[in-house]
């Protein structure tokens, strides 16, 4: 601690984002009671959520009742219906200027590379801030087949240093929560260049809900919501597809 | 660890230096190359990505919310309403997603004229995929990228910049009262409709 205090670049402690001292971290507990709209969104509200965010704005609302009634069983099953609302925060959320740049998923198993994604600097027309967390993928259903999947991020940080840095992902395919990741990055210095590869279990899915999934494309959707000292900053979406190619499926009513 | 919708953990990661990432990847052996989807090694552009890579046997292709948006717009423009039939090596689309896509373009689309079901018992019967095909296939002849994406998701519909592009986009305020509709439609428009008068209405309150 006293070497850090010592070093003449480091003037600004809350640059570091409470990674030294360990403050400015809500305890976790009084945040998940206390929560009310409006309020930063934390991993704990979103471990929460009944569904996948697409509502109205309105559902703010219900999520707050939500935990409002959390201990009133009465209303609980019935809370659970409720659909949650869409983007939970801005693209302006992203105070620390975190960017992907590159994105590659592969095999674990077998190794191979099943996509590899480099960003390039947009140019052209002006692009829309939540079409840029917005992503479609058309998996064939050979994808499903996969067990373990490790998906690379590569991502720079802006000026301002990130501390723990959490990805928490949520997939689901309709109201059916698939499976939840928790993913802790940690700390990330200012104006650096990070490389972190998840590793993704496959739930083990029944055969029913595998055609179901093949057979309606994009009913299976993510939530991605990014963390820094517990406070949601960013929030990227993705619908799936497992179609086999784009010929008619006979069976298909 | 994992975690599933009943309990919550850790799952583990491997942090990796951007060289190291490289060097412990394997050679892929050679795949037979499809025209239709960009395939490794060919360096490919799409919306702001450069594709390094892409394996269609597992990964057939992926569009950013960007590309749906310019083909929304591209879809509703008033241009587009007597668009030619494209030549498209697919040969079917996937008849769920097409429904789903129809369901939005039904209100401007001279091409999609579907047929008033008799209301039965004073509920009207859902329109069956197998009936009025033949202008269900003009339209697909015409703009298969419709049927390859599904309807637009409500994230981008939603979103602040976008909204009121999304209220001309379902020209709710042109549609006709005789033009008929499939009651999907309507009650998805409609849902449109209460959503944004109750917003309206908490303002008023406050």
């Amino acid at each position: 601690m006293a070497e850090i205090q010592d070093r003449g670049d480091l003037r600004d402690m809350e640059v570091w984002n409470g990674f030294i001292s360990g403050g400015g971290l809500a305890a976790e507990e009084e945040v998940l009671l206390d929560w009310k709209p409006g309020d930063p969104v934390t991993p704990q509200y979103v471990l929460m959520l009944p569904g996948y965010t697409d509502g109205e704005d309105t559902t703010h609302q219900a999520v707050y009742l939500f935990f409002l009634f959390f201990y009133c069983d009465t209303f609980f099953s019935l809370l659970l219906l409720v659909m949650c609302t869409d983007y939970l925060c801005s693209p302006e959320d992203n105070v620390y200027n975190i960017s992907f740049s590159r994105f590659k998923i592969r095999d674990l198993e077998g190794g191979s590379v099943i996509l590899d994604l480099k960003r390039r600097c947009s140019t052209g027309d002006v692009i829309e801030l939540d079409a840029g967390r917005f992503i479609q993928y058309h998996f064939s259903p050979t994808f499903l087949n996969l067990r373990e999947i490790g998906a690379t991020l590569e991502f720079t940080v802006g000026g301002k240093a990130v501390n723990k840095f959490r990805l928490i992902e949520r997939h689901y395919f309709r109201d059916l929560l698939l499976k939840t990741f928790d993913f802790e990055i940690g700390f990330c210095i200012p104006y650096s260049r990070n490389t972190c590869e998840h590793i993704y279990c496959l739930p083990d899915l029944d055969s029913h809900t595998i055609e179901d999934m093949i057979s309606h494309p994009f009913e299976t959707r993510s939530d991605s919501f990014y963390f820094a000292n517990n406070t949601l900053i960013m929030h990227h979406k993705a619908e799936y597809s497992f179609s086999q190619g784009l010929e008619l499926n006979e069976n298909q009513t | 660890m994992e975690m599933d919708a009943s309990g919550v953990s850790r799952a583990p990661i491997s942090v990796l230096p951007a060289a190291e990432v490289k060097a412990t990847l394997k050679p892929e052996a050679d795949k037979p190359r499809c025209s239709s989807t960009p395939c490794s090694p060919i360096k490919s552009t799409v919306s702001g990505y450069q594709i390094l890579h892409m394996n269609s046997n597992y990964l057939v292709g992926f569009t950013t919310g960007e590309e749906l948006l310019k083909l929304a717009q591209k879809w509703s423009s008033p241009d587009n309403s007597n668009t030619e039939a494209l030549p498209s090596p697919i040969k079917k689309p996937v008849d769920l997603s097409l429904h789903r896509a129809s369901r939005i373009y039904k209100a401007k689309s001279r091409y999609y004229q579907p047929y008033d079901i008799p209301a039965i018992n004073g509920r009207r019967r859902r329109r069956m995929p197998s009936s009025g095909d033949g202008c269900l296939k003009s339209m697909v002849s015409g703009e298969p990228s419709k049927a390859l994406h599904g309807p637009l998701p409500l994230c981008l519909l939603k979103g602040k910049r976008v909204y009121s592009k999304s209220l001309d986009y379902l020209n709710l305020d042109k549609m006709s009262l005789r033009e008929p509709a499939d009651t999907e439609v309507l009650q998805y428009q409609l849902q449109h409709l209460n959503l944004r008068g109750e917003r309206v209405f908490n303002r008023n309150k406050t």
